[in-house]
Protein backbone atom coordinates (compact mmCIF):
# COMPACT_ATOMS: atom_id res chain seq x y z
CA UNK A 1 0.00 0.00 0.00
CA UNK A 2 1.13 3.19 -1.16
CA UNK A 3 0.88 6.84 -0.30
CA UNK A 4 -0.59 9.39 -2.53
CA UNK A 5 2.42 11.50 -4.05
CA UNK A 6 1.80 15.29 -4.04
CA UNK A 7 3.42 17.62 -6.55
CA UNK A 8 6.33 19.10 -4.06
CA UNK A 9 6.51 16.58 -1.40
CA UNK A 10 10.67 16.33 -1.70
CA UNK A 11 11.10 19.62 -1.02
CA UNK A 12 12.00 21.35 2.00
CA UNK A 13 8.51 23.32 2.52
CA UNK A 14 7.01 20.50 1.46
CA UNK A 15 7.88 18.37 3.62
CA UNK A 16 6.76 20.52 6.69
CA UNK A 17 3.61 21.12 5.15
CA UNK A 18 3.21 17.20 4.46
CA UNK A 19 3.85 17.03 8.27
CA UNK A 20 1.33 19.34 9.46
CA UNK A 21 -0.91 17.58 7.22
CA UNK A 22 -0.16 14.31 8.56
CA UNK A 23 -0.92 15.48 12.08
CA UNK A 24 -4.07 16.68 11.11
CA UNK A 25 -5.43 13.99 9.04
CA UNK A 26 -3.48 11.05 10.13
CA UNK A 27 -6.22 8.67 10.47
CA UNK A 28 -8.66 10.50 8.19
CA UNK A 29 -6.68 10.41 4.94
CA UNK A 30 -6.11 6.63 5.33
CA UNK A 31 -7.98 4.22 2.89
CA UNK A 32 -10.04 2.06 4.94
CA UNK A 33 -7.94 -0.93 6.66
CA UNK A 34 -8.59 -3.69 4.34
CA UNK A 35 -10.45 -7.04 3.92
CA UNK A 36 -8.74 -10.43 3.76
CA UNK A 37 -9.69 -11.05 0.15
CA UNK A 38 -8.55 -7.35 -0.40
CA UNK A 39 -5.17 -8.02 0.88
CA UNK A 40 -4.53 -10.89 -0.89
CA UNK A 41 -5.55 -9.11 -4.64
CA UNK A 42 -3.14 -6.38 -2.99
CA UNK A 43 0.04 -9.29 -3.05
CA UNK A 44 -1.32 -10.31 -6.52
CA UNK A 45 -1.14 -6.71 -7.53
CA UNK A 46 2.65 -6.68 -6.12
CA UNK A 47 3.46 -9.79 -7.50
CA UNK A 48 2.02 -9.01 -11.01
CA UNK A 49 3.61 -5.77 -11.47
CA UNK A 50 6.78 -6.21 -9.48
CA UNK A 51 8.10 -9.98 -8.92
CA UNK A 52 10.34 -10.58 -11.64
CA UNK A 53 10.73 -14.49 -10.23
CA UNK A 54 14.66 -14.23 -10.74
CA UNK A 55 14.43 -13.86 -14.33
CA UNK A 56 15.10 -11.64 -17.70
CA UNK A 57 13.80 -8.71 -15.31
CA UNK A 58 10.08 -8.99 -16.48
CA UNK A 59 6.90 -8.85 -14.63
CA UNK A 60 3.88 -9.91 -15.42
CA UNK A 61 2.93 -6.27 -15.96
CA UNK A 62 5.40 -5.78 -18.50
CA UNK A 63 2.91 -7.40 -21.11
CA UNK A 64 -0.05 -6.59 -19.17
CA UNK A 65 0.16 -2.91 -17.92
CA UNK A 66 -2.25 -1.42 -16.13
CA UNK A 67 -2.42 1.56 -18.24
CA UNK A 68 -2.86 0.23 -21.47
CA UNK A 69 -5.82 -2.23 -20.82
CA UNK A 70 -3.01 -4.97 -19.29
CA UNK A 71 -2.26 -5.59 -23.07
CA UNK A 72 0.71 -4.31 -25.39
CA UNK A 73 0.47 -2.61 -28.83
CA UNK A 74 3.11 -0.97 -31.01
CA UNK A 75 1.43 2.48 -29.91
CA UNK A 76 2.52 1.41 -26.15
CA UNK A 77 5.44 -0.20 -27.05
CA UNK A 78 7.01 2.69 -28.63
CA UNK A 79 6.80 4.94 -25.26
CA UNK A 80 8.48 2.33 -23.32
CA UNK A 81 12.67 3.16 -22.83
CA UNK A 82 15.03 0.71 -24.76
CA UNK A 83 15.96 -1.23 -21.82
CA UNK A 84 12.49 -2.25 -20.70
CA UNK A 85 12.55 -5.52 -19.99
CA UNK A 86 9.63 -6.33 -22.58
CA UNK A 87 12.74 -5.45 -24.85
CA UNK A 88 14.62 -8.54 -23.49
CA UNK A 89 15.07 -9.99 -26.60
CA UNK A 90 17.21 -7.28 -28.12
CA UNK A 91 19.98 -6.31 -25.20
CA UNK A 92 20.30 -9.86 -23.25
CA UNK A 93 22.57 -12.09 -24.71
CA UNK A 94 21.30 -15.19 -23.48
CA UNK A 95 18.45 -14.14 -25.32
CA UNK A 96 18.99 -13.21 -28.70
CA UNK A 97 17.68 -15.99 -30.70
CA UNK A 98 14.34 -17.52 -30.53
CA UNK A 99 13.20 -15.79 -27.68
CA UNK A 100 11.11 -12.86 -29.14
CA UNK A 101 11.17 -11.09 -32.54
CA UNK A 102 11.72 -7.52 -31.78
CA UNK A 103 10.44 -6.51 -35.41
CA UNK A 104 7.27 -8.28 -34.71
CA UNK A 105 7.03 -7.15 -31.27
CA UNK A 106 7.55 -3.37 -32.27
CA UNK A 107 5.86 -3.18 -35.25
CA UNK A 108 2.68 -5.52 -34.29
CA UNK A 109 2.74 -6.39 -31.18
CA UNK A 110 3.40 -9.51 -31.44
CA UNK A 111 5.29 -12.33 -28.49
CA UNK A 112 6.51 -15.73 -29.30
CA UNK A 113 4.96 -18.75 -27.73
CA UNK A 114 6.72 -22.17 -28.18
CA UNK A 115 3.03 -23.76 -28.00
CA UNK A 116 3.61 -26.96 -29.62
CA UNK A 117 7.34 -27.49 -27.45
CA UNK A 118 10.88 -26.30 -27.18
CA UNK A 119 12.18 -29.14 -29.77
CA UNK A 120 12.59 -26.92 -32.70
CA UNK A 121 13.25 -23.17 -31.37
CA UNK A 122 14.12 -22.10 -34.72
CA UNK A 123 11.72 -23.68 -36.47
CA UNK A 124 8.32 -24.40 -34.05
CA UNK A 125 6.86 -21.60 -32.69
CA UNK A 126 3.49 -19.04 -32.73
CA UNK A 127 3.50 -15.48 -32.85
CA UNK A 128 0.54 -14.20 -31.08
CA UNK A 129 -0.82 -11.05 -29.51
CA UNK A 130 -1.16 -10.20 -25.85
CA UNK A 131 -4.82 -10.87 -24.31
CA UNK A 132 -5.73 -8.78 -21.63
CA UNK A 133 -6.54 -9.73 -18.35
CA UNK A 134 -9.97 -8.18 -17.88
CA UNK A 135 -13.13 -9.98 -16.81
CA UNK A 136 -10.99 -13.11 -16.77
CA UNK A 137 -13.82 -14.89 -14.14
CA UNK A 138 -16.31 -14.29 -16.83
CA UNK A 139 -14.49 -15.58 -20.14
CA UNK A 140 -11.90 -18.67 -19.33
CA UNK A 141 -14.67 -21.38 -17.61
CA UNK A 142 -15.71 -23.94 -20.03
CA UNK A 143 -17.57 -27.48 -19.87
CA UNK A 144 -14.01 -28.96 -20.46
CA UNK A 145 -11.81 -26.91 -17.74
CA UNK A 146 -10.10 -23.60 -17.67
CA UNK A 147 -9.62 -21.89 -21.67
CA UNK A 148 -6.47 -19.71 -21.00
CA UNK A 149 -4.05 -18.14 -23.76
CA UNK A 150 -5.68 -17.82 -26.82
CA UNK A 151 -5.99 -21.13 -28.17
CA UNK A 152 -7.15 -22.13 -24.49
CA UNK A 153 -4.33 -24.00 -23.21
CA UNK A 154 -2.09 -21.95 -22.28
CA UNK A 155 -1.58 -22.85 -19.08
CA UNK A 156 0.55 -26.66 -17.53
CA UNK A 157 -0.20 -28.11 -13.75
CA UNK A 158 -3.94 -28.34 -13.94
CA UNK A 159 -4.81 -25.74 -16.81
CA UNK A 160 -6.41 -23.78 -14.35
CA UNK A 161 -6.10 -19.56 -14.53
CA UNK A 162 -3.92 -20.23 -11.46
CA UNK A 163 -1.52 -22.09 -12.89
CA UNK A 164 -1.08 -19.32 -15.91
CA UNK A 165 1.57 -17.61 -13.68
CA UNK A 166 4.11 -20.66 -13.88
CA UNK A 167 4.20 -21.49 -17.57
CA UNK A 168 3.99 -17.55 -17.91
CA UNK A 169 7.54 -17.38 -15.84
CA UNK A 170 9.07 -20.50 -17.80
CA UNK A 171 7.99 -18.97 -21.22
CA UNK A 172 8.40 -15.33 -21.06
CA UNK A 173 10.72 -14.94 -17.60
CA UNK A 174 13.95 -17.16 -18.23
CA UNK A 175 17.82 -15.77 -18.35
CA UNK A 176 18.59 -17.84 -21.04
CA UNK A 177 16.93 -20.49 -22.56
CA UNK A 178 17.90 -23.66 -20.62
CA UNK A 179 14.78 -22.62 -19.01
CA UNK A 180 16.68 -24.30 -15.59
CA UNK A 181 14.63 -23.47 -12.58
CA UNK A 182 16.75 -21.82 -9.81
CA UNK A 183 19.10 -20.54 -12.15
CA UNK A 184 17.30 -18.95 -15.12
CA UNK A 185 13.95 -18.39 -13.07
CA UNK A 186 12.15 -19.24 -9.57
CA UNK A 187 8.80 -21.03 -9.60
CA UNK A 188 6.20 -19.04 -8.26
CA UNK A 189 5.15 -20.17 -4.73
CA UNK A 190 2.15 -21.63 -4.06
CA UNK A 191 1.09 -18.94 -1.87
CA UNK A 192 2.31 -16.29 -4.44
CA UNK A 193 -0.26 -18.31 -7.69
CA UNK A 194 -2.93 -17.87 -5.14
CA UNK A 195 -2.41 -14.08 -4.62
CA UNK A 196 -1.59 -13.65 -8.20
CA UNK A 197 -4.95 -15.87 -9.44
CA UNK A 198 -6.99 -13.48 -7.06
CA UNK A 199 -5.36 -9.95 -8.04
CA UNK A 200 -6.42 -11.43 -12.08
CA UNK A 201 -9.49 -12.56 -11.24
CA UNK A 202 -10.72 -8.80 -9.16
CA UNK A 203 -9.61 -7.12 -12.82
CA UNK A 204 -12.19 -5.25 -14.96
CA UNK A 205 -15.57 -6.67 -14.65
CA UNK A 206 -17.46 -8.93 -12.42
CA UNK A 207 -20.95 -9.55 -13.93
CA UNK A 208 -21.90 -10.36 -17.49
CA UNK A 209 -24.42 -7.33 -19.49
CA UNK A 210 -27.96 -8.49 -19.93
CA UNK A 211 -28.63 -7.87 -23.33
CA UNK A 212 -30.48 -5.49 -25.15
CA UNK A 213 -29.24 -2.28 -23.02
CA UNK A 214 -31.80 0.54 -23.36
CA UNK A 215 -29.09 2.36 -26.05
CA UNK A 216 -29.89 5.93 -26.91
CA UNK A 217 -28.12 6.27 -30.06
CA UNK A 218 -29.58 5.23 -32.84
CA UNK A 219 -26.83 4.14 -35.28
CA UNK A 220 -25.58 1.55 -31.77
CA UNK A 221 -29.20 0.56 -31.35
CA UNK A 222 -29.55 -0.86 -34.38
CA UNK A 223 -26.01 -2.35 -34.44
CA UNK A 224 -27.25 -3.85 -30.60
CA UNK A 225 -30.15 -5.60 -33.20
CA UNK A 226 -27.86 -6.63 -35.81
CA UNK A 227 -25.56 -8.30 -33.40
CA UNK A 228 -28.42 -10.28 -31.56
CA UNK A 229 -29.94 -11.08 -34.69
CA UNK A 230 -30.07 -14.37 -35.49
CA UNK A 231 -30.04 -14.21 -38.68
CA UNK A 232 -28.06 -11.13 -40.05
CA UNK A 233 -25.49 -10.86 -37.86
CA UNK A 234 -25.70 -13.77 -35.68
CA UNK A 235 -22.80 -12.35 -33.14
CA UNK A 236 -24.61 -13.07 -30.30
CA UNK A 237 -24.50 -17.36 -30.79
CA UNK A 238 -20.51 -17.18 -29.91
CA UNK A 239 -20.68 -14.10 -27.84
CA UNK A 240 -23.51 -14.19 -25.47
CA UNK A 241 -24.79 -11.12 -24.03
CA UNK A 242 -21.34 -9.53 -26.00
CA UNK A 243 -18.90 -11.97 -23.45
CA UNK A 244 -16.67 -14.41 -24.23
CA UNK A 245 -19.61 -17.18 -23.59
CA UNK A 246 -21.70 -19.35 -25.58
CA UNK A 247 -25.21 -18.66 -25.64
CA UNK A 248 -26.78 -21.06 -23.61
CA UNK A 249 -30.13 -21.21 -25.93
CA UNK A 250 -27.65 -22.54 -28.67
CA UNK A 251 -24.62 -24.47 -27.14
CA UNK A 252 -27.01 -25.42 -23.65
CA UNK A 253 -26.10 -23.94 -20.07
CA UNK A 254 -23.15 -23.63 -19.02
CA UNK A 255 -21.71 -24.10 -21.86
CA UNK A 256 -18.87 -21.52 -21.33
CA UNK A 257 -16.03 -20.50 -23.52
CA UNK A 258 -15.71 -21.99 -26.55
CA UNK A 259 -12.98 -22.77 -29.19
CA UNK A 260 -13.61 -22.46 -32.84
CA UNK A 261 -11.35 -22.49 -36.20
CA UNK A 262 -12.67 -19.35 -37.67
CA UNK A 263 -10.13 -19.17 -40.59
CA UNK A 264 -7.95 -16.13 -38.66
CA UNK A 265 -4.92 -17.67 -39.80
CA UNK A 266 -6.37 -17.63 -44.00
CA UNK A 267 -6.78 -13.85 -43.41
CA UNK A 268 -4.55 -12.43 -47.00
CA UNK A 269 -1.81 -9.61 -46.27
CA UNK A 270 -1.70 -10.09 -42.68
CA UNK A 271 0.60 -7.24 -41.22
CA UNK A 272 3.19 -9.84 -39.53
CA UNK A 273 3.72 -11.17 -42.66
CA UNK A 274 4.01 -8.19 -44.55
CA UNK A 275 7.33 -7.42 -42.27
CA UNK A 276 8.68 -10.68 -44.16
CA UNK A 277 10.04 -12.47 -40.68
CA UNK A 278 9.20 -15.56 -40.36
CA UNK A 279 5.53 -16.48 -38.74
CA UNK A 280 5.10 -20.31 -38.93
CA UNK A 281 1.22 -20.97 -39.21
CA UNK A 282 -0.77 -21.04 -35.91
CA UNK A 283 -2.48 -24.46 -35.14
CA UNK A 284 -4.04 -23.39 -32.29
CA UNK A 285 -5.22 -25.59 -29.66
CA UNK A 286 -3.59 -28.98 -29.04
CA UNK A 287 -0.34 -30.54 -30.57
CA UNK A 288 -0.65 -30.77 -33.02
CA UNK A 289 -3.08 -28.26 -32.72
CA UNK A 290 -6.77 -28.34 -33.98
CA UNK A 291 -6.54 -25.23 -36.08
CA UNK A 292 -9.46 -23.77 -33.08
CA UNK A 293 -8.93 -20.37 -30.86
CA UNK A 294 -11.33 -19.09 -27.68
CA UNK A 295 -13.77 -16.52 -28.07
CA UNK A 296 -12.61 -13.40 -26.34
CA UNK A 297 -14.83 -10.95 -25.01
CA UNK A 298 -16.47 -8.72 -26.77
CA UNK A 299 -17.42 -5.93 -24.18
CA UNK A 300 -13.55 -4.98 -23.46
CA UNK A 301 -13.13 -5.00 -27.21
CA UNK A 302 -12.78 -1.90 -28.43
CA UNK A 303 -9.65 -0.16 -26.87
CA UNK A 304 -7.47 -3.71 -27.15
CA UNK A 305 -6.82 -4.14 -30.36
CA UNK A 306 -5.32 -4.75 -32.62
CA UNK A 307 -7.80 -7.83 -32.84
CA UNK A 308 -7.50 -11.72 -33.33
CA UNK A 309 -4.54 -13.78 -32.20
CA UNK A 310 -2.17 -12.78 -34.24
CA UNK A 311 -3.22 -9.09 -34.31
CA UNK A 312 -4.56 -9.23 -37.83
CA UNK A 313 -6.58 -6.59 -37.71
CA UNK A 314 -6.33 -2.78 -35.92
CA UNK A 315 -9.56 -1.71 -36.26
CA UNK A 316 -12.97 -2.77 -34.38
CA UNK A 317 -14.44 -2.28 -37.23
CA UNK A 318 -12.41 -4.59 -39.59
CA UNK A 319 -12.75 -6.95 -36.74
CA UNK A 320 -16.81 -7.05 -37.45
CA UNK A 321 -15.77 -7.18 -41.53
CA UNK A 322 -13.78 -9.72 -40.95
CA UNK A 323 -17.03 -12.59 -40.24
CA UNK A 324 -17.71 -11.06 -44.00
CA UNK A 325 -14.94 -12.17 -45.73
CA UNK A 326 -13.94 -15.44 -47.25
CA UNK A 327 -11.57 -16.06 -44.65
CA UNK A 328 -14.62 -16.53 -42.15
CA UNK A 329 -17.07 -17.84 -44.36
CA UNK A 330 -15.22 -20.33 -45.93
CA UNK A 331 -13.69 -21.40 -42.27
CA UNK A 332 -14.66 -24.68 -40.46
CA UNK A 333 -16.97 -22.22 -38.33
CA UNK A 334 -17.99 -20.56 -41.07
CA UNK A 335 -19.00 -23.48 -43.30
CA UNK A 336 -21.52 -24.52 -40.08
CA UNK A 337 -22.93 -21.51 -39.67
CA UNK A 338 -24.09 -21.43 -43.13
CA UNK A 339 -25.43 -24.82 -43.10
CA UNK A 340 -26.77 -24.09 -39.98
CA UNK A 341 -28.84 -20.99 -40.81
CA UNK A 342 -28.72 -21.02 -44.47
CA UNK A 343 -26.20 -18.41 -45.21
CA UNK A 344 -22.86 -16.71 -44.23
CA UNK A 345 -22.76 -13.50 -42.64
CA UNK A 346 -23.07 -10.76 -44.97
CA UNK A 347 -23.36 -7.07 -43.53
CA UNK A 348 -23.57 -3.75 -45.32
CA UNK A 349 -21.29 -1.05 -45.24
CA UNK A 350 -23.90 1.13 -42.90
CA UNK A 351 -24.42 -2.46 -41.11
CA UNK A 352 -20.88 -3.07 -40.10
CA UNK A 353 -20.48 0.48 -38.64
CA UNK A 354 -23.28 0.13 -36.83
CA UNK A 355 -22.57 -3.32 -34.87
CA UNK A 356 -19.04 -1.71 -34.50
CA UNK A 357 -20.30 1.25 -32.97
CA UNK A 358 -22.62 -0.73 -30.56
CA UNK A 359 -19.47 -2.27 -29.81
CA UNK A 360 -17.73 0.94 -28.69
CA UNK A 361 -20.41 2.18 -26.75
CA UNK A 362 -20.49 -0.77 -24.46
CA UNK A 363 -16.46 -0.44 -24.15
CA UNK A 364 -17.33 3.23 -23.61
CA UNK A 365 -19.96 2.14 -20.95
CA UNK A 366 -17.29 -0.54 -18.83
CA UNK A 367 -14.64 2.67 -19.02
CA UNK A 368 -17.29 4.87 -17.18
CA UNK A 369 -17.96 2.22 -15.05
CA UNK A 370 -14.47 1.63 -14.02
CA UNK A 371 -13.79 4.99 -14.05
CA UNK A 372 -16.62 5.85 -11.60
CA UNK A 373 -14.96 3.04 -9.44
CA UNK A 374 -11.47 4.45 -9.61
CA UNK A 375 -12.61 7.86 -8.19
CA UNK A 376 -15.43 7.14 -5.99
CA UNK A 377 -12.51 4.91 -3.96
CA UNK A 378 -10.16 7.51 -4.19
CA UNK A 379 -13.00 10.06 -2.59
CA UNK A 380 -14.03 7.76 -0.31
CA UNK A 381 -10.72 6.63 0.71
CA UNK A 382 -11.57 3.01 0.19
CA UNK A 383 -8.58 0.74 -0.08
CA UNK A 384 -8.66 -1.10 -3.58
CA UNK A 385 -6.65 -3.91 -3.62
CA UNK A 386 -6.30 -4.27 -7.22
CA UNK A 387 -5.26 -0.73 -7.45
CA UNK A 388 -2.55 1.70 -5.47
CA UNK A 389 -4.14 4.27 -4.22
CA UNK A 390 -2.03 7.01 -5.02
CA UNK A 391 -3.00 5.54 -8.72
CA UNK A 392 -6.49 5.26 -8.69
CA UNK A 393 -6.72 9.06 -10.19
CA UNK A 394 -4.53 8.03 -12.92
CA UNK A 395 -6.38 4.91 -13.72
CA UNK A 396 -9.70 6.68 -13.63
CA UNK A 397 -7.58 9.27 -16.22
CA UNK A 398 -6.85 6.09 -18.04
CA UNK A 399 -10.08 4.43 -18.19
CA UNK A 400 -11.76 7.98 -19.43
CA UNK A 401 -9.03 8.77 -22.19
CA UNK A 402 -9.72 5.19 -23.55
CA UNK A 403 -13.60 5.95 -23.49
CA UNK A 404 -12.80 9.08 -25.34
CA UNK A 405 -11.03 7.99 -27.98
CA UNK A 406 -13.21 5.06 -28.65
CA UNK A 407 -16.01 6.85 -29.10
CA UNK A 408 -14.34 9.92 -31.50
CA UNK A 409 -12.46 7.30 -32.76
CA UNK A 410 -16.55 6.02 -34.18
CA UNK A 411 -18.17 9.59 -34.85
CA UNK A 412 -20.04 8.61 -31.82
CA UNK A 413 -21.86 10.34 -29.18
CA UNK A 414 -19.84 14.20 -28.77
CA UNK A 415 -22.30 15.38 -25.83
CA UNK A 416 -20.82 12.40 -23.93
CA UNK A 417 -17.37 12.81 -25.11
CA UNK A 418 -17.57 16.19 -23.82
CA UNK A 419 -18.62 15.15 -20.58
CA UNK A 420 -15.80 12.43 -20.39
CA UNK A 421 -13.48 15.38 -21.50
CA UNK A 422 -14.86 17.49 -18.22
CA UNK A 423 -14.46 14.04 -16.45
CA UNK A 424 -10.71 14.43 -17.41
CA UNK A 425 -10.31 17.96 -16.54
CA UNK A 426 -11.48 17.51 -12.83
CA UNK A 427 -9.95 14.18 -12.54
CA UNK A 428 -6.37 15.91 -14.05
CA UNK A 429 -7.32 19.16 -11.33
CA UNK A 430 -7.94 16.53 -8.78
CA UNK A 431 -4.42 14.74 -9.05
CA UNK A 432 -3.12 18.35 -8.25
CA UNK A 433 -4.60 19.53 -5.39
CA UNK A 434 -3.76 19.72 -1.91
CA UNK A 435 -7.36 20.16 -0.67
CA UNK A 436 -10.02 19.44 -3.01
CA UNK A 437 -9.10 16.19 -4.15
CA UNK A 438 -11.98 14.32 -2.93
CA UNK A 439 -14.27 16.91 -4.36
CA UNK A 440 -13.25 17.04 -7.70
CA UNK A 441 -13.31 13.36 -7.82
CA UNK A 442 -16.46 13.35 -6.92
CA UNK A 443 -17.62 15.98 -9.06
CA UNK A 444 -15.65 14.19 -12.18
CA UNK A 445 -17.71 10.84 -11.36
CA UNK A 446 -20.90 13.07 -11.71
CA UNK A 447 -19.56 13.65 -15.23
CA UNK A 448 -18.85 10.34 -15.77
CA UNK A 449 -22.60 9.46 -14.75
CA UNK A 450 -24.12 12.15 -17.12
CA UNK A 451 -21.40 10.96 -19.90
CA UNK A 452 -23.14 7.42 -19.28
CA UNK A 453 -26.51 9.01 -19.10
CA UNK A 454 -25.94 9.88 -23.13
CA UNK A 455 -25.56 6.64 -23.98
CA UNK A 456 -27.96 4.45 -21.78
CA UNK A 457 -31.08 5.05 -19.95
CA UNK A 458 -34.51 3.54 -19.86
CA UNK B 1 -35.47 -19.60 -32.99
CA UNK B 2 -35.52 -23.32 -31.11
CA UNK B 3 -34.44 -24.75 -35.01
CA UNK B 4 -31.65 -22.15 -35.27
CA UNK B 5 -30.48 -22.82 -31.68
CA UNK B 6 -30.87 -26.50 -32.59
CA UNK B 7 -29.03 -26.58 -35.68
CA UNK B 8 -25.88 -23.94 -34.77
CA UNK B 9 -25.64 -25.89 -31.66
CA UNK B 10 -24.92 -29.50 -33.15
CA UNK B 11 -23.31 -27.79 -35.83
CA UNK B 12 -20.64 -26.00 -33.58
CA UNK B 13 -20.78 -28.81 -31.11
CA UNK B 14 -18.58 -30.65 -33.79
CA UNK B 15 -16.37 -27.97 -34.56
CA UNK B 16 -15.86 -26.57 -30.92
CA UNK B 17 -12.75 -27.42 -29.01
CA UNK B 18 -12.21 -31.25 -28.14
CA UNK B 19 -13.88 -32.52 -24.96
CA UNK B 20 -10.74 -33.84 -23.61
CA UNK B 21 -7.77 -32.17 -21.22
CA UNK B 22 -6.29 -29.75 -23.13
CA UNK B 23 -3.34 -31.44 -24.52
CA UNK B 24 -0.75 -28.15 -24.74
CA UNK B 25 1.49 -28.14 -21.72
CA UNK B 26 4.67 -27.57 -23.04
CA UNK B 27 6.05 -25.74 -20.43
CA UNK B 28 5.09 -28.72 -17.72
CA UNK B 29 8.14 -29.87 -19.00
CA UNK B 30 10.69 -27.27 -17.06
CA UNK B 31 8.59 -27.97 -13.75
CA UNK B 32 10.64 -30.30 -11.72
CA UNK B 33 8.52 -33.15 -10.09
CA UNK B 34 6.60 -32.52 -7.22
CA UNK B 35 5.79 -28.99 -7.89
CA UNK B 36 3.23 -29.02 -10.75
CA UNK B 37 0.61 -26.31 -9.44
CA UNK B 38 -2.60 -27.64 -8.94
CA UNK B 39 -1.46 -31.35 -10.16
CA UNK B 40 1.45 -32.45 -8.02
CA UNK B 41 0.30 -34.25 -4.62
CA UNK B 42 -3.53 -33.86 -5.39
CA UNK B 43 -3.50 -35.65 -9.19
CA UNK B 44 0.14 -37.30 -9.74
CA UNK B 45 1.96 -39.94 -8.07
CA UNK B 46 5.59 -39.69 -6.71
CA UNK B 47 8.06 -42.29 -6.40
CA UNK B 48 10.62 -45.06 -7.42
CA UNK B 49 10.72 -47.17 -10.58
CA UNK B 50 11.07 -50.65 -9.40
CA UNK B 51 10.37 -52.56 -13.19
CA UNK B 52 10.12 -51.53 -16.71
CA UNK B 53 8.04 -53.93 -19.01
CA UNK B 54 8.88 -52.26 -22.34
CA UNK B 55 6.11 -55.66 -24.24
CA UNK B 56 3.73 -55.00 -21.24
CA UNK B 57 4.29 -51.06 -21.85
CA UNK B 58 4.26 -50.88 -18.13
CA UNK B 59 6.04 -48.98 -15.63
CA UNK B 60 5.75 -50.48 -11.67
CA UNK B 61 6.49 -47.81 -9.17
CA UNK B 62 6.38 -47.69 -5.64
CA UNK B 63 5.22 -45.04 -3.17
CA UNK B 64 4.42 -45.18 0.75
CA UNK B 65 0.78 -46.67 -0.31
CA UNK B 66 2.90 -49.75 -2.06
CA UNK B 67 3.62 -50.82 -5.29
CA UNK B 68 1.72 -50.51 -8.31
CA UNK B 69 1.63 -50.61 -12.24
CA UNK B 70 1.19 -47.53 -14.45
CA UNK B 71 0.26 -47.87 -18.33
CA UNK B 72 2.60 -45.78 -21.09
CA UNK B 73 1.18 -45.05 -24.22
CA UNK B 74 2.19 -44.22 -27.40
CA UNK B 75 1.80 -40.40 -26.30
CA UNK B 76 3.03 -40.47 -22.88
CA UNK B 77 5.30 -37.98 -22.52
CA UNK B 78 8.37 -38.60 -20.91
CA UNK B 79 10.40 -36.07 -19.65
CA UNK B 80 13.68 -36.21 -17.67
CA UNK B 81 14.25 -33.53 -14.41
CA UNK B 82 17.48 -32.61 -14.48
CA UNK B 83 16.87 -29.53 -12.05
CA UNK B 84 18.72 -30.47 -9.10
CA UNK B 85 21.85 -30.72 -11.46
CA UNK B 86 21.25 -27.38 -12.75
CA UNK B 87 20.57 -28.80 -16.38
CA UNK B 88 17.93 -28.35 -18.94
CA UNK B 89 14.96 -30.32 -18.84
CA UNK B 90 14.82 -32.93 -21.42
CA UNK B 91 12.57 -35.05 -23.71
CA UNK B 92 13.49 -38.37 -22.51
CA UNK B 93 12.35 -42.47 -23.92
CA UNK B 94 11.72 -45.67 -22.35
CA UNK B 95 14.86 -46.47 -22.00
CA UNK B 96 15.32 -43.60 -19.50
CA UNK B 97 12.80 -45.15 -16.87
CA UNK B 98 15.43 -47.44 -15.06
CA UNK B 99 14.46 -49.23 -12.09
CA UNK B 100 15.25 -46.88 -8.51
CA UNK B 101 15.06 -43.55 -10.23
CA UNK B 102 12.71 -41.34 -8.99
CA UNK B 103 9.57 -40.05 -11.15
CA UNK B 104 6.36 -38.44 -11.17
CA UNK B 105 2.97 -39.63 -12.87
CA UNK B 106 0.13 -37.75 -14.47
CA UNK B 107 -2.19 -39.85 -15.36
CA UNK B 108 -4.68 -39.23 -18.48
CA UNK B 109 -8.29 -37.40 -17.39
CA UNK B 110 -6.55 -38.23 -13.76
CA UNK B 111 -7.56 -41.61 -14.33
CA UNK B 112 -5.22 -43.73 -12.57
CA UNK B 113 -6.43 -46.07 -14.42
CA UNK B 114 -5.60 -45.24 -17.59
CA UNK B 115 -2.30 -44.38 -19.23
CA UNK B 116 -0.04 -41.92 -18.04
CA UNK B 117 -0.29 -38.70 -19.70
CA UNK B 118 3.30 -37.85 -18.91
CA UNK B 119 5.81 -39.40 -16.71
CA UNK B 120 9.23 -36.96 -15.23
CA UNK B 121 12.12 -39.10 -14.85
CA UNK B 122 14.64 -37.64 -11.72
CA UNK B 123 17.99 -37.96 -13.80
CA UNK B 124 21.14 -36.99 -10.76
CA UNK B 125 24.18 -37.81 -12.71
Amino acid sequence: MKWRSHPGAGSLPGLLFLGCVGLICASSCRPATPAPDDELVARGRDLFFDEAFDGNGRTCGSCHPASNNFTIDPAFAVTLPAGDPLFAAEFDAGLGQNFENPTLMREVGLILENQDGFGDLENDFNMRGVPHTLGLGLSIDSRDGPRSGWSGDGAPGDGSLRSFATGAVIQHFPRTLGRVPGEDFRLPTDEELDALEAFQLSLGRQEELTLPLPLKGRVASRGQEIFNDATLGKCSACHFNAGANGDPGVFGAGAGNLNFNTGVEDLPDQPADLTGEPVPPDDGLGTPGDGTFNTPSLVEAADTGPFFHNNSVETIEGAVVFYNGDAFNNSPAGQLLAGATGGGINLDATQVVEVAAFLRVINTLENIRQSIGFLISFAERRFAGNEEFDQLLARALDETDDGIGVLVAGGLHPVAVAHLREARRLTTEAMESWFSGERLAREAAREQELARDELVGL
Amino acid sequence: MLKYGTAIGVAFALLAGPSFAFAQKTTERFIPIGQSPGLSGDYTNIGSIEAVSVQERTVTMSDASGSYSVGIADDTHIWLDKSKIGSTNAVGTVSDLQAGRRIEVKYRDNDPQAAAEWIKVEILE
